[in-house]
This record gives C-alpha cells, structure tokens and sequence, in this order.
C-alpha cells in the first residue's frame, strides 16, 4: 500500500544575500512528497499533504506517551529526523559564522530544539515503558516485533541485568521451588509474576477519520460506537487499538 | 509465626516512604520475610513427611494436612512477591535515578549513595551502561532536554550596578541602571544570580 | 532541577500540554522585511511589512519578543465573542461551547506577550478565565456520567480539560468496567497487585464526587 510522507531533499547549496548585504551559503530544508512503502500507520492523504516530520513526531510522541503498551517503532521518521537535526546544526553554525543576526539564528535554534525535544522524548518513552514491561516486552512475541533492534538489545540487557539483581538480592536465599524469577513457585503453571500493561485502561482518542469501533469483545453484547472525524471519545484502549495503529484515531 | 505478616510490613515500609525517593533499606524485616518463609517451607515439609508417614497420597489426598501444607505455601509464595516487589520498585526508583540525576554512581549525591545496598550499586552501573550502550548506537543523547525548550532569549531590567560595555555571547552591552535587554539566557544567569539583573515584573505573573 | 518532567509515561505536564498548544498557527502582521525562514517544521514567510501572515504561536511569540511583528488576535478572543461564549456555556444542561482545543494556551501566550495587541485585554482576559472555571465546574459535574458507559463522546473538550479529568474519568470508567464484566479476573490482579508498581500514587488524591 502506497502512503505518502514528507521526506526532505537537499537541493544544491544556494547563496542568499541578506538585506544588509551579507551572502550566505546554505543548504536548503525543503520539505517534498514522495510515496513510499513505509509502514508507518495510514492516515488520510490530505493530512499527510501538509505534514512535517516535526508533526509526524509530535504525533508519535503523544500516542506513545498515552498508550499503555508499547506501540510499533517509527524507524523511517526517527531516521529523517535525526537527519534533518543534524542538518541544522550544521547550518546554524555556518550562519553564526557568516555573521547573521544572532536573534534570527535563535529562532532556527528554537525550532531545533523544539524537534531535538520530540524526538528525544519519544525515543526516552518508549525506553521506560520497555524498562516498565521488560518481562513481558520480550517473552510477547507482538511487544517484540514492536521494538527496533537496539531496543531489542536494550531490553535484553535490561532482563539480563534485572533477573541477576532478584536473584542475588532475593531468590537464593529461598528454597530451590521458589527460585523461578518470572514464576511463583514449581507449582505455578505459568510465568505468574510479569507485569502486564493493562490494555483496558481507557484512553483519550481524537479521529482522524471515520470509524466503527467495537465496544465488546466477541461473544458479548454488541455494541459499536461510530467516530467521525474530529470526534474525542474516552474509550478502552483496547477497542481502539487497531485504529491508532492505523492512524484513524491518535490520542492525546 | 504469622502468616505471611512479615512481607506484609516489609511492603508496608516501603509505601510509607515518600514516592520516588529511598529510605535505607529494611534489611532487619527483609532477613525476618525470608526466615518466615523458612519457616513456612520446615512446615511444608514436615506436613508431607506426616501424611507420607500415614501412607497418604500426597499428590491426591485432600485432608486437613493437606490444606495446612497449601496454606503454608500460599504464605510462602506470598511473602515471596512482598520480598520482590520490595526489591523491584526500589530498583525502579534506581533506574529513574540514573535517569534524572546522572548515569555515573559516584556523582549521585552522597545522601542517595548510602541508601543503595551494594546490590542496588551494580544494578545502577548495569543499568546506566544499558542507557549509554542504546544512546551511543543511536547518536543522541536521551538524559538530557526533559522539559520542553524555551525561548533561549529573556528580557531583563537592570537593577545592580553593572560595568557599561559587557560583552554578551552575541553584542556588546551597555547596561544603564532600569534599562531594559533581551539578552540570552545564558548570559544573564550569572548577572541574575547576583541580583544585578531581574526579571521585569509581569502584570499578569506570568512566565518568562 | 526544579519543574522536571516526570518520567511518569501517561500523563502530560502542563508545560508539555502549552508545548503542544503552541505549533496552533496564529496571525501576525511583520513590521520589517525578513527572509523567509525555512525551518524543519516548515516554511514561513517571507515576512513583508502590514502584509498578514500565518505562522505557529511559538515563532509567533519569539518574533513578537525580538520586536518584528504584532499579533491579529484570532477572532475568537475578543469581548463580543467570548461574552456570548459565556453566556451560552452559563445555560444550565449545556454542553461546551466550540472553542479552539488549545483555547487556554494560546490566550495565556498572548496575553503574557502580547498584551498591547488585544483590544480590551483585562476584560477579555476575565471572560477567558470565566469560561474555564464554568467549563471544570461543568466537567466535575458530569464526572458521574462517566460511570455506566464504556465509551464517552466529549465535544468541544479542550486540551487542559481532558489533560485534568483524565485521572478521574480513568478511574471512574476502570471501577465501572470492572463491575460492568463479571468475569474480571480479580485473582489475577491481587497476584500482580503486589508486584506492579503503585500507578495510583501518581494521580491527585482527590476524591471522586457525585454531584
């Protein structure tokens, strides 16, 4: 399925002359529209027309932020926005540089900083939440899959570091049955003490489109709740889980 | 020996604390958990060793021997979460530990240091190394830029008496007594800290 | 350092909900030449003198500062709107009136840095914060209507409104669900109640009232 995304393109290095007479070298940020087969989630074309990649982050960041588990990873958008950051960066010190008015230079500084600030709490999230649900995360075949890989390694380690400090702080002083980190006892027929995100948590979901969502699980009374665009519901995260990673709904 | 009472106090002692921050570490009633769980796994056994002598199957048999041996076990398994929830939400508060105030052990305050057991220390070095192994793949620094970002720029008045001609970061300033600047951040904290400059007062008390 | 966000992963702080408030685009009118800026959050400009121009409220407000623009209030921030605004959210059994999401926000900007550009400031500044306190009242009211349902239609709810109920609204839905499936596992949950974390400390301990 084809999408559409803002991608940035480099065109070739310009000069501009300033009205005060100083010329400056420098690369232009221009945002263009390309297809692509990204797997981010689809949303219609004519918001993602006008979308930047500080909004797609923004965006990211808030359904990361309010889901209570884990969401899958925006490795496309991470990447361009880092490279867009170091972009500026770079053009921030020529302009410096070239003399440019330092009030102007600090409000590219500024819409810096703003995108340096999404990104890092986005990835900083998605951090604490795999601390939160480390267990869980890697013994969850769809939390995994979820994660990119330096995350994988991450929660790994994490586990690893985790399971070793239960073990010398608690479990070996404990008799051989009760010794199982993830397991209460022998007895236990599973993995009995992994803390789980509780996907019935209600959220706060604003849609980006229509959709019909199913307030029941199957086999219950049926009842479903119609979104129009626009629309803010409280609702089970769980009804509107395959709507957010669609990118019908986002919650805020 | 009460049931399951001593995790009970241990779980307790760590939720009178204040949220997020670390009392010493109770290891008078975490050695009092883990000898009653001793205790409840002596009763176990010699319960089994009771109806094995009285030539029950234990596996299948449910008389009172066999309730008290289940009770037993549940005590055990109970003090057993109390003893690593204990455990586990300090090293949460560890984790944020690193986090927040840094990822080297030895620049934590001092006052933070001596609540940590040894353990908790090498679980903190595990686990800052973690963080830096994930940021150092990536290029970008994930400890830093917590809050969102301000206008690097301030107005200020000038209150003290400062020399004329200060050279700021990006001009050279004359600072006349109640004139007014937009300076950056940056390079009025040193004047604001020593009260030469203020913020000027906002009508609606608002923020800088 | 003082004002840190929590790490806490639900919940936004309100400097991260006005944060969010300030990428709304706003109208200013530039009072100098300026070259276009090309930011990675998108273009602006060129900025020519009288000539109006879009732009987000945070740029906004930093060009306001280094003294290159004025703002146009939006139309919905002024006396005759607002009052009316008022007086409709006043009717008892309304519901909210159309507002921005980022009403709160944007205002508390522009009357923080842009006073002089408001027509009739004070009074609009009181109108604004007349709206809030009916529209909380009226949220607090309604919080009993949350219980019964398991999914809540909020129209018109702004951006610190749902940022405040959301801890009771959750609460108040999460105790009615529990009821509401008969087959909620509560062994499960005392298992795990003694191992996760306690979420509940974070939230503000302040006891859900019916009205």
């Amino acid at each position: 399925m084809f999408l559409f995304t803002a991608r940035f393109s480099l065109t070739a290095s310009e000069t501009e002359t300033f009205s005060d007479g100083l010329s400056v070298e420098r690369k232009r940020v221009k945002p263009i529209l390309m297809a692509s087969n990204s797997d981010m989630g689809s949303a219609d074309f004519e918001s993602l027309s006008s979308t930047s990649d500080v909004e797609l982050l923004k965006r990211a960041w808030r359904n990361e932020k309010a889901a209570p588990e884990i969401l899958p990873y925006e490795g496309d958008l991470v990447e361009r926005a880092k490279g867009q950051i170091e972009l500026v960066e770079g053009n921030i010190e020529d302009y410096v540089e070239n003399g440019m008015d330092p009030l102007v230079v600090s409000l590219y500084q500024m819409d810096l900083d703003r995108t340096q600030f999404l990104l890092r709490s986005y990835l900083r999230v998605r951090l604490l939440k795999i601390e939160k649900f480390m267990f869980h995360t890697l013994k969850s075949e769809e939390a995994e899959s979820r994660l990119s890989e330096q995350e994988k390694v991450f929660a790994t380690k994490c586990v690893a570091d985790l399971a070793k400090h239960f073990e010398e702080s608690v479990l070996i002083k404990l008799r051989e049955s009760y010794r199982s980190v993830l397991k209460q006892s022998l007895i236990s027929e599973e993995d009995d003490m992994v803390p789980e995100p509780h996907l019935d948590t209600f959220v706060v979901s604003r849609s980006n489109s229509h959709v019909t969502l199913n307030l029941y699980e199957e086999g219950e009374s049926h009842q479903i709740v119609e979104m129009y665009r626009g629309d803010v519901y409280f609702i089970r995260y769980k009804v509107a889980k395959g709507a957010i990673e669609s990118g019908k709904v986002d919650l805020i | 020996m009460m049931y399951g009472r001593k995790g009970y106090q241990l779980v307790k002692d760590f939720a009178s604390g204040e949220k997020g921050l670390l009392k010493p570490f109770n290891s008078k009633l975490f050695d009092e958990t883990i000898e009653e769980c001793e205790q409840n796994h002596g009763l176990i056994q010699s319960l089994i060793t009771k109806m094995q002598q009285e030539g029950l199957d234990v596996q299948n048999n449910r008389n009172a021997d066999h309730y008290g041996a289940l009770v037993h076990h549940l005590s055990l398994t109970r003090n057993k979460r109390c003893l690593m929830a204990y455990v586990h939400n300090r090293a949460e508060i560890v984790r944020d530990l690193a986090w927040r105030v840094g990822l080297v052990l030895l620049e934590l305050p001092p006052d933070i240091q001596e609540k940590l057991t040894a353990l908790e220390k090498d679980y903190f070095k595990n686990h800052s190394k973690a963080i830096k192994s994930y940021m150092g793949k990536l290029g970008i620094e994930l400890n830093v830029d917590m809050v969102p970002p301000k206008d690097p720029y301030i107005k200020i008045r000038v209150v003290g008496d400062i020399d004329q001609g200060i050279m700021m970061s990006d001009k050279t300033t004359n600072f006349t007594r109640h004139s007014m600047h937009f300076l950056k951040r940056t390079d009025a904290e040193p004047y604001i800290a020593r009260n030469q400059l203020t913020y000027p007062p906002c009508l609606i008390g608002g923020k800088i | 350092m003082a004002g840190q966000t929590d790490p806490h992963i639900s919940l936004f702080s309100p400097e991260e909900v006005e944060f969010m408030g300030e990428d709304e685009l706003v109208e200013i009118v530039p009072n100098m030449n300026m070259e276009p800026l090309n930011f990675i959050a998108g273009d602006f400009g060129r900025f020519v003198p009288q000539i109006p121009t879009q732009v987000p409220l945070w740029l906004a407000v930093a060009l306001k500062r280094r003294g290159k623009c004025t703002f146009r209030p939006p139309q919905w921030l002024s006396v005759d709107n607002l009052t009316q605004i008022l007086e409709a959210e006043r009717e008892p059994q309304s519901k909210f009136q159309p507002l921005p999401f980022s009403y709160v926000e944007i205002a508390r900007l522009l009357f923080d840095h842009a006073r002089d550009d408001i027509p009739d400031m004070y009074m609009v500044r009181s109108l604004v914060e007349d709206i809030r306190d009916v529209r909380l009242h009226k949220l607090e009211n309604n919080l009993g209507s949350f219980q019964g349902t398991s999914a809540v239609k909020m129209d018109n709810v702004s951006a610190m409104e749902v940022n405040l109920v959301r801890p009771f609204a959750r609460r108040a839905l999460e105790a009615f669900y529990k009821h509401d499936k008969p087959e909620a596992d509560t062994a499960d949950r005392d298992t795990r109640s003694s191992r996760q974390p306690r979420e509940a400390n974070n939230e503000p301990r302040r006891p859900l009232r019916q009205r």
